[in-house]
């Protein structure tokens, strides 16, 4: 399943800066398209795109959102393992592990690195097999 | 479909150049899972028989497990796999890190490769598109500097898994390293990847891994995660020697727990078992001649548990992996970074060699790993060697003036460093101490601790003769990561799976002994770390119990299918017998595997844990060998076995 886009594409190509994984092609002010075999349905180019040109892989019809406004991941410390599930899964990088937390607590954790980066997937969210992570924001 | 595995496979054909998906049938998943399963089946059928294992009609692969990247824990294992240099029939390692969801995230189950490629590259592979690229300014680097190189080239989110000097030196002991110096190490894959000129792959990808039912996944996961949690304060450091003492001097034992294991490898890593394992018989000491009474606490105390983690700076965790038993440690000297010594390489070149001197531990940890060069195996053939030196077997003429004394680590340290650049007496040592011994001649074979070319790790099997057996009948022989007696109590199989006996909870040692009835339980242990390392478990994790780690459950709610845990062992034995008729394939005599005397305690010890200890090997074999169908005489597995098992033999 993948993202497509509809014919209100105007090709302003924001939504090839967004995608993380280079799925979308287009020369600019002409229809662009989205490669299926690449996209993994991050929902960036729904997200950022102005004329409501993207559905979703349910058919569905994308919302802009004011890109400030993407929610962020948030990481809850007491639950997390530090098993790296998240920082994996991030398709953009913007996850790091952090420094050991005390000499009691050796482990490392997640936090935001780039922020800027971030777009607000929500995979790091999906995949914590212990959902020490929450979406906030938005 | 989600079904938690891609799907698909990427061939490479380093000869040519081309580089091509494959589609793999559902069938063949349900039939040998993914990781050593899928490998095992690709490999017996693609590899032809007789095929150089440094030539180009070797194959190498690299391999995720079926359960990695789907929301399960401990599934960060890669598995390289290839016809091995070293033993001349089947070849793999494991190796953590993070590079195992990689391979995933670019859309693959495996990438494998072929032929030779003219001048030194590598593969690159980010969004869909793969790519051989040129790397003659990164040949010669170690594994550290090469993978650092690499990131800067391809950006961070990459994942690099590559070979050190001792790879591209055709070194028989050479691994594959990835994030800095942890290696798929056994086996000499190294030098298949050396020899096909293949110094890297670098994976950049964001794919999504589907399985069929999440919620039941993360249900698992968190059931799992409260066991591996659950961390009441135990023994000090220095008291871990004090409880294999006690282990030692008990003539009974318990059934072990294996989430007693899981406490102190959450708290110290491996290193647990640095002294614990000298004192209760576990560790071999000086060349397998020596015992706790050669190299007792006092030569073994810098290396006590709180010790090395007085050095570490940070836990370091594999991916999915919520326990964390890895650390990153500063040094002085030379180096000043390394992964956090393993038990293994403590051990191997610590009191194997007789060696306590812990800054030359912590100094050649880092030597071997950015030369991606296997710490038991290189620690193996210099116990081997200062032997040799002792006996007057080899001169101080022969090595070069090094004086190879029992515990001079300044001598030992220079000699490793032979061994990586294959200098004088290095280039003799360089592939184990079997090739050396054979080198030598001067009946120097009788100093040489291996099993089918491959140096014994650090597991006495006078101590636990299932160690023993496994040495001996694996198809990738002399491995501790399989099956012992004690890992037999500690994965609880029959708590999931019909038919297999439970231990007793207190026993006599005198009862480890005995073969009856130990081919049995090997066999259960065989099978189920084929499902393991088909799945891409970590075995630190399966030592916690199949009733605590889901991965029966994992499997079926990642694929959707309904197997039981029987089933799961069935398909345990098709990958075994299958690595088994790889091996007959290419001409290997199973029997030739079988440890040497010496490590079955013929001549007994006369002091120390394991004194008067001998293993009974013959009968084991017998019944092991019996046991999955294959000729109790031979080891060959018998045609109606194969049928049974639906392998069309080649």
């Amino acid at each position: 399943m993948s993202y497509t886009i509809t014919e209100k594409c105007n090709g302003c190509d924001a939504c090839t800066k967004f995608c993380p994984v280079d799925a979308i092609s287009g020369e600019r002010k002409q229809l662009h398209t989205i490669d299926g075999a690449l996209c993994i349905e991050c929902g960036a180019c729904g997200r950022i795109c102005p004329e409501g040109a993207m559905k979703d892989a349910g058919g569905g019809i994308c919302v802009m959102i004011k890109h400030s406004q993407w929610p962020k991941p948030v990481f809850d410390k007491k639950i997390c393992t530090s098993c790296n599930i998240c920082i994996e899964s991030c398709p953009v990088n913007c996850l790091a592990l952090s420094g050991a937390q005390s000499r009691k607590n050796p482990h490392g954790y997640p936090y935001i690195h780039n922020a800027k980066a971030c777009i607000g997937c929500g995979f790091c969210a999906r995949e914590c097999p212990v959902d020490a992570v929450a979406m906030a924001g938005g | 479909m989600n079904r938690g595995y891609m799907g698909k496979i990427l061939n490479v054909n380093l000869g040519t150049g081309a580089i091509a998906e494959e589609v793999i049938p559902d069938e063949l998943y349900e039939n040998y899972l993914a990781g050593m399963g899928l490998a095992a089946f690709l490999l017996y059928n693609r590899i032809p028989a007789g095929a150089d294992p440094l030539g180009p009609d070797n194959i190498l692969g690299f391999l995720p497990g079926l359960l990695t990247g789907t929301g399960s824990f401990f599934t960060g294992r890669w598995m390289v796999a290839g016809k091995s240099p070293l033993t001349g029939g089947w070849g793999d390692a494991n190796c953590g890190g993070q590079f195992a969801p990689a391979i995933k995230r670019c859309g693959y189950d495996g990438i494998f490769f072929k032929g030779i490629s003219p001048k030194p590259v590598y593969l690159f592979v980010r969004n869909g598109k793969a790519e051989l690229r040129d790397a003659s300014g990164l040949w010669g680097k170690d594994a550290v500097e090469t993978e650092n190189m690499l990131l800067r080239e391809s950006g961070k989110n990459a994942r690099v898994a590559c070979i050190g000097p001792a790879g591209e030196k055709l070194s028989f002991i050479s691994g594959i390293s990835t994030d800095r110096g942890r290696l798929a190490a056994r086996s000499g894959l190294g030098a298949v990847m050396g020899a096909k000129k293949l110094k890297a792959v670098v994976l950049s990808g964001a794919k999504r891994i589907p399985v069929s039912n999440p919620q039941e996944m993360k249900k698992l996961s968190k059931a799992c995660n409260k066991w591996v949690q659950f961390q009441p304060p135990f023994v000090s450091g220095p008291m871990t020697a004090k409880v294999g003492a006690l282990l030692r001097i008990m003539p009974t034992q318990m059934a072990q727990d294996g989430m007693l294991f899981k406490i102190i490898l959450r708290k110290w890593g491996t290193a647990c078992m640095n002294q614990m394992s000298i004192e209760m018989g576990d560790s071999p000491i000086k060349n397998w001649t020596g015992s706790n009474k050669d190299f007792g606490v006092e030569k073994s105390r810098a290396t006590n548990p709180d010790a090395i983690i007085e050095r570490e700076t940070i836990k370091y965790h594999c991916y999915s992996c919520p326990l964390g038993c890895g650390g990153i440690c500063t040094m002085k000297g030379e180096y000043t970074e390394t992964h956090k010594p393993e038990y293994e390489t403590v051990l191997a070149l610590g009191g194997l060699c007789m060696n306590d001197d812990v800054e030359s531990l912590f100094q050649m940890n880092e030597i071997l790993n950015r030369a991606g060069m296997d710490t038991i195996s290189a620690g193996s053939t210099v116990a081997f060697v200062i032997e040799c030196y002792e006996k007057g077997i080899i001169t101080k003429e022969d090595t070069g003036g090094l004086e190879l004394k029992w515990g001079n680590s300044v001598a030992m340290k220079e000699l490793v460093k032979k061994m990586i650049a294959r200098e004088g007496i290095g280039d003799l040592l360089a592939d184990g101490s079997k090739f050396a011994a054979e080198r030598i001649g001067r009946n120097a074979i009788q100093c040489a601790m291996h099993a089918g070319g491959q140096d014994l790790p650090m597991h006495d099997s006078r101590n636990d003769p299932g160690y023993a057996l496994h040495y001996s009948v694996e198809p990738t022989p002399g491995r501790h990561t399989i099956g012992a007696q004690l890992y037999y109590e500690m994965y609880q199989l029959w708590r999931r799976v019909k038919g297999i006996p439970k231990p007793k909870l207190f026993y006599h040692k005198n009862v480890k002994y005995d073969p009856a009835d130990k081919a049995t339980r090997a066999a259960a242990c065989s099978k189920f770390m084929n499902v393991v390392n088909g799945a891409g478990l970590c075995m630190f994790s399966a030592f916690i119990g199949v009733h605590r780690l889901p991965i029966f459950e994992w499997l079926n709610a990642a694929t959707g299918w309904n197997k039981t845990p029987n089933d799961y062992m069935e398909t345990g034995a098709r990958i075994q017998t299958l690595r088994q008729a790889f091996n007959i394939k290419h001409g290997l005599t199973p029997k030739s595997f079988v440890v040497p005397d010496r490590v079955l305690g013929r001549e007994p010890l006369v002091e120390g844990a394991n004194k008067g200890r001998s293993v009974a090997i013959e009968p084991m074999m017998r019944d092991y060998w019996r046991l999955f169908g294959w000729d109790e005489g031979t080891g060959v597995p018998k045609a109606e076995s194969m049928q049974q098992l639906g392998i069309e033999a080649k």
